[in-house]
Formats: C-alpha cells, structure tokens, sequence
C-alpha cells in the first residue's frame, strides 16, 4: 500500500519564526520568574558595588586595582545566566517531561538550545550593561568607551563555555541537586580561577582548568591591560572545554533523556 | 498543498514492535495501522503498553525489535512529525508562561497552523488564555494541553488519556471538539481506560492486554465478541446451586439480590423463576463495553474470536 506524504512543507521562513518565538518565550517566562532572574541579574551588581567599590576602599583608586575588579566581576557576571540557564533548567526540564513533550513536538533541531542561549545573551548584556555603568561612574574605571565596547563584545563571547558548562550539569545532575552543583561550580569559576586576588600553589598551577581565568585573560588583552599567555591560546581552550562538555551531554541526553 | 487522504490509507504504523524496560515487557510483538479519517480507540488496563506504542510512533523511544513509520516516514524525521498533534499523559509545562503564550509558542512549530483563535475557540480554553498555566487546576492543565495539541492542525492527533481529570461539561466540550476534528478529515488515536470513551467516539477499537493487542474491531463487534449476559434478581435460590447450573458463569449474592452472568439467559431465567416463583426485580442485560473488556483482557483465549 502506498503512504501518501500528506503534511506541507515548512517554509524557512516560519522554521525561523518558532526559533525566535522560543527565544522570546524562553526569556519572557525566566523574566517572570523572579526567582531565576533576580539572583542573575542582581547577584554580580551587588557583588560588585561592595567588594568591588565599598569594600576595596581608597585602594580601588589605583587604576590596576579597579579594571582588575571590574573585568573579574563582569567575566563573573556573563557567565551566569548561561550556567544557570542551562545547569538548573535542562536538569529540572528533563525531570518533569518537558523534554520529552517537546521532542514529540515538531520543534526545530537546535531550537531548544538556541533559545536558552539567546536568553543567556540577553541576561548577560543587561548584567555587562549595569557592570559598565556602575564602573564608569563610582569604580574609578577610566578606559575609553571604545576599548569598555571592546572589551565587553569578547566577555560577551563567555556566554557560550558557560552554557556548555551549564548544559554538562544540566544532563547529568538529578534536578533536585543541579541548583547545588552549579552553585558550587559557579564559585569555584569565580574564586579559583583569580579572578579577584592573585592565588598562590597548586591553585595557582591549576587555574587554567577554570574557563573563567581564560576568558579574564582575554578581557584583558582585549582593554590592552596585562594580561598571561596567548589570547589565541586562551580562546583555543575556551573552545576546546566548550567542545568535549557539550559532546559529554550530549552522548548523556541521547542515550537516557 | 496538502493531498487529501484517501480513505483508509494509512498514516501511521507500528510492525512486531517489542520493547521492555529492563525485566519489564512493554510491548510483545504489537502492530497497529492508523488509517485516514478515522478515530481509533486503544483500549486497556494501566500497564498494558498503551503509552509505550504511542512513544514509539512519536519516535520518543525505539522499538528493541520492529518497525514504526509515521506519515511514511521514520517518526524521529521531522517533516512527519509537523503533521502530528500530541498530548501526553505526564507532562509539566513552563509555569511562568500563559496558556494564550503556550499555544503560540507550538503553533509556531507548524507549517500551517489554526489561527490563535481558531485554537481557542476549538479547544474552549477562552477564559484559560490570560492565565499563568501554574495557576490552572488539574483538569484546566489538561484542557491547554488539548489546546497545544490541535493548534498545528494537525492530521493525525494523539490523545493519551485525555479526560482524565476533566470534569464533565470540559469533557463533553472536548468529545465535541475530537468529534469535529474526525468530521473534518484528521484521524485520531486516543488511548484510554474509559470504556464510554471509546464507545461515545470510536471509529475501531484496539484492546491491548501486557504488550499485545487482543481484538480489534467496531464497538459493536468487540462487544458482540462477548455473548454474555447479566441477569440480577431478589431471589432466595442459593447462591452455590446456581453457580453449579449449566452456562453459568458467575453468580454473587449482594443482600436479597443475586447477580449472574450466562451465555444462556433464557434458559437461565426459566430455572430460576422455578426454583423461586416469588422471584423479583428481575433483570438482564448484555455485557457492556466494560464487561467485555475485563473478559477480553482476563482471557488471552479470546484472540482466536477477535482474529
């Protein structure tokens, strides 16, 4: 008996369509759950306002110390949403049959993964917008605009190792622990990677496991502040980590869901 | 652009399908044909691998051994599932969007999808569509997945249990709306463990037992599969003594009431009202849908009737 294909076609056009309307739903839901979305947005502004500026005193006026905060707590702040985005949501979403439901569904391939990513985007440019305000006005932070925009496109490139880190939790912690496990992968990216303060032994050998201490780098090659290495080293293992964690999680959600 | 089905062509098919979950069968050699236009009932107990068939036709799992083919193709293709409409049985939606985002959100997965108020209005989610789905009862959750699965337009619907929580006017709205689907040429699988489902809806009735299916047929047919009959009376004629008459094949005692299934009633009543001539409140009835399913899923030997 012959089968007849009997569904239309679906225009580019609207395959373009459902992935910009599951960018745009995906961010709108996580901006109504202030739970989420405080946290995010506010966690690296207060952060910054008191260790970086309250805390860190008459010694914030040394021009060194302030852009050494600034980018430490911008790289802390870009890297949020996507490790959240992806550690928490993609652990609990499996969890509860979303996943599921929306494999049932005619969505397109990538456009689960492409939404979460545009919404970390989202997240993070208001979380670099607020940092380079707070920066320029009471952080003693004097670079030009020019070279605050450069150096704020590359950060912005730490969105995507931070959603693959994000999406390694997420396909492997059981949702009731992947709050905790990317908390505690979110601090240890923050403080051991010397983001803040020089680290000394073994931490210090080892802080190029974090990809933080590799995009912190670039940020400051890119504001033309010293920096280690090589950029394009740096980048080459920002990619290289954001390679094997995605195909880590991927090998896991293929085979289990 | 879309052909129109012709009738009884098939859209979907599951061959020797077998699937377990580790020491669990799922599925044991299952086949099922979807045709065009109509509206199969897959009938069985929780457990029967009602759920599992659907997944597998949904590509949501593979088959350890057989087949499925979805409009033609391989169901992970996903040309062939943009012709599919879905509601599950266990699904948890965004809480933080509204009913009124969710079904713009998958009816933008569509190539030619219901208008957003077409979709309302069908699925009688009108008073829904302003509402945070975490806010929505039980019943009111499953009226919005119905919503989400028929806003594609799809032409193959699978319904998983649809009703279950649904109080009785969402229910009839719903039956109202499948019935409207089927009148306007989608074909619809809906598994369910309410006989008055399938028999208000059913075009064909599958009845699946442990993996298998055990007959198919009409409603009719399934329950002409069945011959017995109920006889209830007030009657003092000991329940033991009639449990040993020829062609019964179950009596219980309820008070001065005595329940009895025969393949024979006349015969049956004759005897009784012998026995007792101050008999009464006699009754008989054919098995309904309900009867006839627990017969058939209670006895594997009724597949050679049903062939």
């Amino acid at each position: 008996m012959t089968e007849a294909v009997v569904v239309p076609p679906m225009p580019l056009a609207r395959t373009l369509r459902a992935y910009f309307s599951d960018a745009a739903y995906e961010s709108l839901r996580l901006l109504r759950t202030p739970a989420f979305s405080i946290p995010i947005l506010a966690m690296p502004l207060i952060f910054y306002s008191f260790f970086g500026i309250v805390l860190a005193g008459r010694g914030v006026h040394a021009p060194a110390f302030a852009n050494q905060l600034f980018v430490g707590w911008t790289v802390y702040g870009v890297m949020g949403p996507g490790l959240f985005g992806f550690g928490i949501l993609v652990a609990v979403e499996r969890n509860m049959g979303l996943l599921t439901f929306k494999r049932a569904l005619p969505m397109p391939t990538g456009s689960y993964l492409a939404a979460k990513l545009l919404m970390a985007y989202v997240f993070a440019i208001v979380i670099m917008a607020m940092l380079v305000a707070l920066a320029v006005t009471v952080g003693h932070v004097t670079l030009p605009a020019a070279v605050l925009a450069r150096m704020a496109v590359v950060m912005s490139l730490g969105v995507i190792p931070a959603c693959a880190v994000g999406l390694f939790i997420g396909a492997y912690a059981p949702a009731s622990s992947a709050a905790a496990f990317a908390n505690i992968t979110y601090l240890s990216m923050a403080f051991l990677s010397g983001l803040f303060f020089p680290l000394s032994g073994t931490l210090h050998t080892i802080r190029w496991v974090w990809p933080t201490y590799h995009l912190s780098q670039i940020a400051r090659a890119a504001g033309g502040l010293p920096f280690e290495g090589q950029p394009v080293v740096h980048a080459a293992a920002l990619a290289a980590m954001t390679a094997v964690l995605i195909a880590l999680a991927a090998r896991k959600v293929a085979r289990r869901g | 652009m879309a052909k129109v089905e012709r009738a009884g062509e098939i859209l979907a098919c599951l061959s020797g399908v077998k699937k377990r979950y580790g020491a669990t069968v799922a599925l044991d050699g299952f086949d099922l044909e979807v045709r065009a236009g109509e509206l199969l009932a897959v009938l069985g107990p929780n457990g029967a691998g009602k759920t599992t068939a659907i997944g597998i036709l949904l590509g949501l799992q593979a088959p350890d051994v057989g087949e499925a083919r979805l409009f033609g193709r391989s169901p992970h293709d996903i040309a062939a599932r943009r012709g599919v409409g879905v509601m599950m049985q266990e699904v948890a939606l965004p809480d933080a969007l509204r009913v009124g985002d969710l079904i713009r959100q998958v009816s933008a997965y569509y190539p030619e999808p219901l208008t957003f108020g077409e979709t309302v209005a069908l699925a009688g989610v009108g008073k829904l569509v302003a509402r945070p789905y975490v806010k929505l009862s039980g019943g009111q959750k499953r009226q919005a997945q119905f919503a989400l699965a028929i806003c594609g337009r799809p032409r193959l619907l699978f319904l998983d249990e649809p009703t279950t929580g649904l109080d009785v006017t969402a229910r009839e709205t719903m039956w109202a709306t499948v019935r409207q689907l089927v009148a306007g040429g989608a074909s619809i699988v809906l598994t369910t463990h309410y006989i008055e489902e399938a028999e208000a809806l059913a075009d064909r009735v599958v009845v699946m037992a442990k993996g298998r299916q055990i007959a198919q047929g009409t409603v009719a047919e399934i329950r002409a599969l069945v011959v017995r009959k109920r006889v209830a009376c007030a009657t003092t004629v000991d329940v033991a003594a009639v449990e040993a008459w020829p062609n019964v094949t179950g009596a219980v005692r309820d008070g001065a009431y005595l329940a009895i299934t025969t393949n024979d009633a006349e015969g049956l009543v004759r005897r009784l009202l012998a026995a007792d001539p101050k008999l009464s409140d006699l009754e008989v009835r054919r098995a309904g849908l309900s009867e006839a399913f627990a017969e058939l899923t209670s006895e594997p030997a009724a597949e050679e009737a049903a062939a």
